[in-house]
């Protein structure tokens, strides 16, 4: 979130002291990356217009948080392929490895963790040593694809080709192209749903972090600017971000308690708490679902490491121009190939997420991910020629596309005709913002 | 330089003159050695060929391949097979091959009817007998050997109308550009009462996406895919939570969709209302047994396979089609008796048919598939089931 107010002066808006007509100049003043700032009203107006066509019965809490819950599969491969796409590769073996992982949870908890290992159902923490073999799983896939890439330089594309058919194939031996079903409770609380959702105490909990972060990052950035002599933005434009953030964080917390647990949850919970339930059942908040507190956690990691870290920075340095990069004496091979190390590990928490939802694992999880990631980078920013691309851009752009296709489901449109208008958004986003773009170097 | 290019020019040639007479031969020695009127088939040496449109789904290399081979050889047969991948174009070249290797008999599973003409036109024109297995063909030459689709859609709307009689429905179907999921299912469903109970009011459908039927009457799923189903799912659930409408029962046209709908329910928390499936598969035989699906059409291919099997055996001896008779368990035995007899086809075609019966599995009927050695076992169907669960009693 810190980085739509920008927490250092964009290039080419140093001279923000200047005076500028009118409203541009205050929006100007207050720094915020108007890309982003852009997308969130785009979807903003897409969930009104939803709103509108089914007489407000589109937006509810209960609704937003299962529209977030289906696109959190696609946001979290979106931001390592942000990484990717920066750096001049493609990686279309995102949704092949995701269902290899995922099917690979699946047989662990059903099969091979309680019969080849003796770990039984009631082992400890056995949803957690299967979710280590699977981040360690695709880790390893990424880092064989990474060398091909990186060191034997075949390019990406061809690569990942390779991966998709072939990791595809691979799925099918597992059990002979059938389901497997029945993962241990704990991983299945990592899909969401009434129990995987944290409680109306911890997500206040988490809305107050939230303003708290961001409020520190305004204070510190401005700290910071005025440690090395940058200009500062003016008092009223901290104070109204801060505000505006703070706002919304605790807005968002508000939003997500007034999604009640359902009936026989509700029940249950009574049941525990010794209270007696009203007639209509009682209300209990349920909160955020655990799969949003890990897409936040790893949009925050990921966000991080794209602005603050080197290797975030020579990722990007390479794509911006990679003669330079390698000439400036970066390790360009290495960081290839931690790339697709990223990617393979942000494809096991995907999987987890999408098994734990389905309880188990099938033959096609995964299966045109990589068009969807793909589209929820671009929609997001990130550009093909390399150099440019935000992770919050790409989350942004994957909830864009989830919510056409949940809006659509949600008025009885089938499948087919959702694909076509993903596509004509996908279309018209990629062009708005390549005008937007000449329009603002020209 | 030039004399080089010349050589290989030529040899260039040689090889294509060699591979076309290679290909032309085989061609030529085809209608003697194994047409229904040529001499070579009768003395035993019978070579089965299969073109399978997608291998990859279990079904077919769990219970078809395996049935169909075991009968062929045991018959002193040889089986050959060619898998398609779901593409059409490979589907044709396969079919080619397969002749190529000196079939006598095609069991043909159509990728698409209409493509796979081309492919059936060159069985044809080399006197190779064609068995259109499971799929429809809309040609008056082949056998069409099948479980009854229109019957499988009838058994699960039956069972689940006794179920639910009146109340709000909700209908999945499968991929929009299969017949089963469009024509063949949906006409089953009518047939057991269901459009007579929607027109009387009796049952509302929740997800009509317009006024026709059968067309608007449900959600599609492209692929027959469990993800899209589930999200589809939820987005309906969440629709009819909005609308306050209970959903009271789900007619789901097979198990891959129905897989989908379960998740859905459960990240609801919305209870199981009762689902129906069809296919057996291992996972959602386990779900009847634990109650979270009702009812779950199974159609014992390990007999269909039998069935093709014996009848291309009869058909290499150079059996006429009206005097094949198959030997099958009684509990999938066709209406109309052993032989083929005329089905009508939606295209207006007569085609002669063996149309196998579907056996409806509710949790109390899991025995007969214990018994009929499935390929899912019976640990996997009563894995997790306990004393609640609908299928406690047979799972002992």
């Amino acid at each position: 979130m810190a980085n739509v107010a920008g927490t250092a002066p964009a290039p080419g808006r140093a001279e923000t002291g200047e005076s500028r007509s009118g409203l541009r100049g205050l929006v100007a003043a207050t720094e915020i990356d108007l890309r982003l700032f852009g997308m969130l009203v785009a979807l903003a107006f897409i969930l009104l217009a939803f709103n509108l066509l089914t007489d407000g019965r589109f937006f509810s809490p209960g609704n937003m948080v299962t529209l977030t819950v289906q696109a959190i599969p696609v946001a979290i491969l979106a931001t390592g392929m942000v990484l990717v796409i920066v750096s001049r590769n493609i990686d279309l073996s995102v949704g092949s490895v995701t269902g290899l992982i995922a099917m690979t949870y699946a047989a662990l908890m059903t099969d091979w963790l309680p019969n080849a290992l003796g770990m039984g159902a009631d082992f400890p923490f056995r949803w957690l040593i299967a979710l280590g073999i699977g981040i360690g799983l695709g880790a390893a896939i990424g880092a064989v694809q990474g060398f091909i890439i990186a060191y034997v330089g075949v390019p990406s594309f061809v690569v990942t080709l390779g991966g998709l058919l072939s990791i595809r194939g691979a799925i099918w031996y597992f059990s002979n192209g059938a389901a497997v079903t029945g993962l241990d409770p704990t991983f299945r609380l990592l899909g969401g749903g009434g129990r995987g959702s944290i409680g109306e105490m911890l997500t206040w909990g988490i809305g107050i972090v939230g303003c708290v972060a961001v409020v520190a990052a305004l204070w510190n950035s401005r700290r910071q600017r005025r440690r090395f002599g940058f200009p500062v933005r003016p008092m009223w434009a901290e104070l109204t971000l801060g505000a505006l953030g703070c706002a919304a964080m605790l807005g968002l917390s508000w939003f997500a308690n007034g999604n009640y647990l359902a009936p026989a949850l509700a029940a249950e919970y009574a049941q525990q708490h010794g209270i007696v339930e009203p007639p209509g059942g009682l209300k209990v908040p349920a909160g955020y679902p655990l799969p949003i507190i890990l897409l936040i956690g790893v949009t925050v990691v990921m966000a991080w490491i794209a602005t603050r870290r080197r290797f975030g920075r020579y990722v990007y340095a390479y794509g911006g121009n990679p003669d330079a990069a390698e000439l400036a004496g970066i390790n360009t091979r290495f960081t290839i190939l931690k790339t697709f190390m990223l990617m393979g590990v942000l494809a096991a928490l995907s999987g987890a997420v999408v098994a734990a939802r389905l309880n188990g694992a099938t033959l096609d999880i995964g299966s045109s991910y990589e068009l969807y990631v793909i589209a929820a980078a671009v929609v997001g920013g990130t550009s093909f020629a390399g150099g440019i691309g935000t992770i919050p851009g790409a989350v942004l752009g994957a909830f864009v596309m989830q919510a056409l296709s949940y809006g659509l489901a949600f008025m009885g449109v089938n499948s087919p005709g959702q694909n076509v208008v993903a596509g004509i958004v996908l279309i018209l986003a990629v062009a708005f913002d390549s005008w937007n773009r000449r329009r603002a170097t020209s | 330089m030039v004399m080089r290019k010349l050589a290989a020019l030529l040899a260039v040639l040689a090889l294509t003159l060699a591979a076309c007479g290679g290909d032309g031969g085989a061609a030529s020695d085809e209608p003697t050695a194994g047409g229904p009127d040529g001499t070579g088939a009768a003395t035993g040496d019978c070579t089965v060929a299969v073109s399978w449109n997608n291998f990859q789904q279990p079904r077919w290399a769990a219970t078809d391949q395996p049935n169909i081979r075991d009968v062929v050889e045991a018959a002193g047969g040889t089986y050959i097979d060619a898998d398609a991948n779901l593409s059409n174009e490979q589907q044709l070249t396969d079919i080619s091959n397969l002749i190529g290797q000196g079939a006598d008999v095609l069991i043909l599973l159509a990728q698409d009817q209409n493509a796979v003409l081309p492919g059936l036109q060159e069985a044809k024109d080399n006197g190779i007998p064609v068995i259109a297995y499971d799929r429809l063909i809309e040609d008056e030459e082949v056998l069409y050997i099948t479980f009854n689709n229109v019957g499988v859609g009838e058994a699960e709307a039956t069972a689940i109308l006794e179920a639910v009689p009146e109340g709000n429905y909700v209908l999945i179907k499968g991929d929009p550009g299969d017949p089963n999921a469009s024509t063949f299912l949906p006409q089953g469903w009518d047939n057991a009462g269901l459009k007579e109970k929607v027109d009387a009011g009796e049952i509302t459908v929740l997800n009509m996406s317009g006024e026709n039927w059968p067309e608007d009457a449900g959600t599609y799923t492209e692929a027959w895919d469990t993800q899209t189903a589930q999200e589809n799912m939820e987005a309906i659930i969440d629709a009819a939570v909005a609308d306050g409408e209970t959903i009271d029962a789900i007619l789901a046209e097979n198990d891959s969709t129905a897989l989908g709908v379960v998740a859905a329910l459960e990240a609801k928390n919305y209870g199981f209302p009762p689902l129906s499936g069809q296919d057996g598969d291992p996972a959602n035989l386990n779900n009847v047994a634990l109650g979270k699906q009702y009812v779950d059409v199974w159609k014992n291919s390990n007999e269909l396979g039998k069935a093709a099997g014996q009848a291309a055996i009869q058909l290499c001896e150079a059996t006429a089609m009206a005097d094949i008779a198959i030997d099958v368990d009684e509990s999938v035995a066709p209406l109309d008796g052993n032989s083929p007899t005329g089905f009508e086809t939606p295209g207006g075609n007569t085609v002669q048919s063996i149309i196998l019966q579907p056996t409806p599995i509710t949790a109390e009927d899991l025995g007969q598939v214990f018994e009929a050695g499935w390929y899912a076992s019976k640990e996997d169907i009563c894995a997790g089931v306990t004393e609640d669960d609908p299928g406690w009693e047979p799972c002992q």
